[in-house]
């Protein structure tokens, strides 16, 4: 840079003119290329999806039993409903630790992940193997057609406390 | 005979012949030099090298064999793609036709594939031998990082390309792949200090959508086919132009003879024909075993990718295994990121942080008995990972000796005890300051010329090294399952 050696030349400039377009030649080039980074980072994360859509109507209460753990919806849609005394469930087909799809073993009442072998309460808990945390759960409410309505965008975590979220399980009235 | 040697005397009188060839074929000094110096295929290399270089109980050939297979897959790879779509809808039935449709198909497909698997062992190994001969030290050094950027995108290349076949184990090896870099800390939507959601995370972006689909199979086939073959492309080239420009190290018998080399008095012979006819019969006798062995074995393929049916055990490729085995013992962002990423920076760091400038061209373990020591160490326990996740791992990921039968219902292995907080935090930090203060304390001799930055450096890596021996210890023998829990982190 030019500035140091002719200090006295320039003495009460603030910025000699040539060093002046230098530096803005040399910013404005730089900004394009970082512009262009950005743009590329940006076009890599897609604005659309063309996935299944992230919610389904999983038919009406009534087709349940008491005590199920019901695979019906697990090869479509990667999702068990559990009917319990007071209500439903929907609980996510996806491990905790890799995202291998557990299978339920109705014989030693629990879910099994084929990958690492970790291990699930049918109320999602974990309980053996490298499964960080319980299986996640879905919103499941009533639609207006009176199917149950399982909503996969909205997840419920039990370590973040998020089971006690009136949506994470559909009470049913008595 | 007399009638073909007129002819190809006329021939090579011609103007074309000449405008091609424009040196003779005698085995003169000025010949030989140009041939090298005109060719553009044969001027990466130099005119002369060491003679002492160019013994193959020096190199192994290694280098030049890892280049020759990546050169059989770029056709092979090509030949391939002429019958293969990236749409998951037909991707599999593709692969069905190459085996039993296409001449040739299956064949070329074979090649491919063990040229892969010969590739990822041949680049270990080649790395294995340089460093051992330290023709990593100066003035090497930058050139050991490019090798190491090459085994990088060596494995990366093997990754993105075990999906395309999409079958059992491609949807399966990648979705467990890719779900580790979820747990990525701030750029995974389920790692610590996490900033983003599973919409805009790692995984996200690397898989354009929520789940192994469409958009995954595109990119990994544009990542595999063209773009990773670029960045190999362009570092192969960085790399070899160094090992000319930094000089071949040479292969000495002693320490003498070493400063001798570095001073560039090793008697040299010609690269032509000396060199080169070298790196010809290595390429023949190495298509020669792959050939052979793309004859009589045939490369797998699983029944076609079912997202609702996870095989049982889900395995990685082979060279994978050890990272799957270390999953076991660690946090997923531990084993899947934190690990993988010291392996790579503290393979890359290996040049700089080496005060020993002694050893070049050498299979001397007597100079460096502990630099050698350490690397073995690593490599064999890298080695160990892997034989353990691909002979004694079984359904559920339990335990099997090799002998047994996958039939027999294992007691799941019970989720073991975790020290609790309070001998948990005192033991790791016993275990840190232990390594980071006493080793220096006790044996002075061996960290002489280490700055204490340095020293830092590679007693942290060596700590974390040694730590996965221990931690599998402990969960193996006696069903330790963290050391210390924590809400953001188990180690």
């Amino acid at each position: 840079m030019s500035i140091k050696a002719n200090k006295e030349t320039y003495d009460g400039v603030w910025m000699p003119r040539r060093d002046f377009f230098t530096r803005m030649t040399w910013f404005t080039f730089h900004s394009a290329v970082v512009g262009t980074l950005v743009a590329s980072v940006r076009l890599m994360f897609p604005k659309v999806l063309f996935e299944p859509p992230m919610s389904f109507r999983a038919g009406f209460p009534e087709d349940y039993q008491v005590g199920e753990i019901s695979e019906r919806w697990k090869k479509r849609q990667r999702t068990w409903i559990v009917r319990t005394e007071e209500g439903f469930y929907a609980l996510s087909g996806k491990c905790t630790h890799l995202g291998c799809t557990p299978n339920w073993l109705p014989a030693e009442n629990k879910f099994k992940c084929p990958c690492h072998g970790s291990g699930f309460y049918p109320t999602g808990i974990n309980f053996e193997g490298p499964a960080p945390r319980p299986l996640e759960r879905f919103r499941v409410t009533v639609a207006e057609d009176g199917q149950l309505l399982v909503d996969k965008s909205r997840v419920f975590r039990q370590e973040a406390g998020e089971w006690n979220n009136p949506d994470a399980f559909l009470r049913l009235k008595a | 005979m007399a009638l073909i040697s007129s002819l190809r005397s006329r021939v090579q009188a011609t103007e074309f012949y000449r405008s091609v060839f424009r040196h003779g074929y005698s085995g003169t000094e000025r010949n030989r030099y140009r041939t090298v110096l005109t060719n553009v295929f044969l001027h990466l290399h130099p005119l002369r090298v060491p003679r002492s270089s160019l013994r193959f109980t020096y190199t192994w050939g290694l280098g030049g064999i890892s280049l020759l297979l990546f050169l059989v897959m770029l056709i092979t790879g090509v030949l391939l793609m002429f019958y293969y779509a990236p749409d998951s809808r037909r991707a599999y039935d593709d692969m069905k036709d190459l085996e039993f449709a296409v001449a040739f198909g299956m064949f070329m497909r074979n090649l491919h594939r063990w040229a892969a698997h010969a590739m990822v062992i041949t680049v270990w190994l080649h790395m294995l031998r340089v460093f051992v001969t330290a023709a990593y030290k100066k003035p090497r050094q930058f050139n050991w990082v490019i090798g190491v950027a090459l085994l990088v995108s060596t494995l990366l290349l093997s990754f993105s390309g075990y999906l395309l076949p999409w079958d059992q184990i491609a949807f399966w090896a990648i979705t467990v792949g890719t779900n580790m870099a979820t747990a990525t800390p701030v750029l995974g939507a389920e790692g610590p200090f996490s900033l983003v959601g599973y919409d805009n995370d790692l995984r996200f972006v690397i898989l354009g959508g929520r789940f192994v689909g469409q958009s995954a199979l595109l990119r990994f086939y544009v990542l595999h086919c063209l773009a990773l073959p670029l960045v190999a492309a362009v570092l192969m080239a960085v790399h070899f132009w160094r090992v000319r420009k930094d000089r071949f190290s040479v292969r000495v018998s002693s320490l003498a003879a070493e400063k001798q080399a570095a001073a560039g008095q090793a008697a040299k012979v010609d690269v032509w024909p000396h060199l080169v006819s070298r790196e010809f019969l290595a390429m023949v006798l190495t298509l020669v075993v792959l050939v052979g062995w793309s004859l009589l074995v045939d490369a797998p393929l699983e029944e076609v990718a079912n997202p609702n049916n996870t095989p049982n055990p889900a395995k990685a490729p082979w060279y994978f295994l050890g990272l799957q085995e270390m999953l076991v013992y660690f946090d997923p962002w531990i084993a899947g990121v934190v690990l993988p990423s010291l392996i790579i920076i503290g393979l890359a760091v290996i040049p700089y942080v080496d005060p020993n400038p002694h050893g070049v061209g050498l299979y001397g373990f007597r100079h460096r008995p502990y630099t050698i020591s350490v690397f073995l160490a690593g490599f064999l326990l890298w080695v160990v990972l892997i034989l353990i996740g691909q002979f004694f791992r079984g359904p559920g990921w339990n335990w099997y000796w090799p002998w047994e039968s996958w039939e027999i219902d294992k007691p799941i292995y019970a989720k073991g005890t975790d020290f609790p907080w309070y001998v948990g935090a005192p033991v790791l930090l016993l275990y840190c300051g232990t390594a980071l203060y006493l080793p220096r304390r006790l044996w002075p001799t061996v960290f002489v010329g280490l700055s204490s930055g340095k020293y830092v450096i590679v007693m942290g890596l060596l700590a974390v090294m040694v730590s996965l021996p221990i931690k599998m210890a402990l969960r193996l023998l006696l069903n330790v399952h963290y050391v210390l829990v924590t809400p953001w982190f188990k180690i």
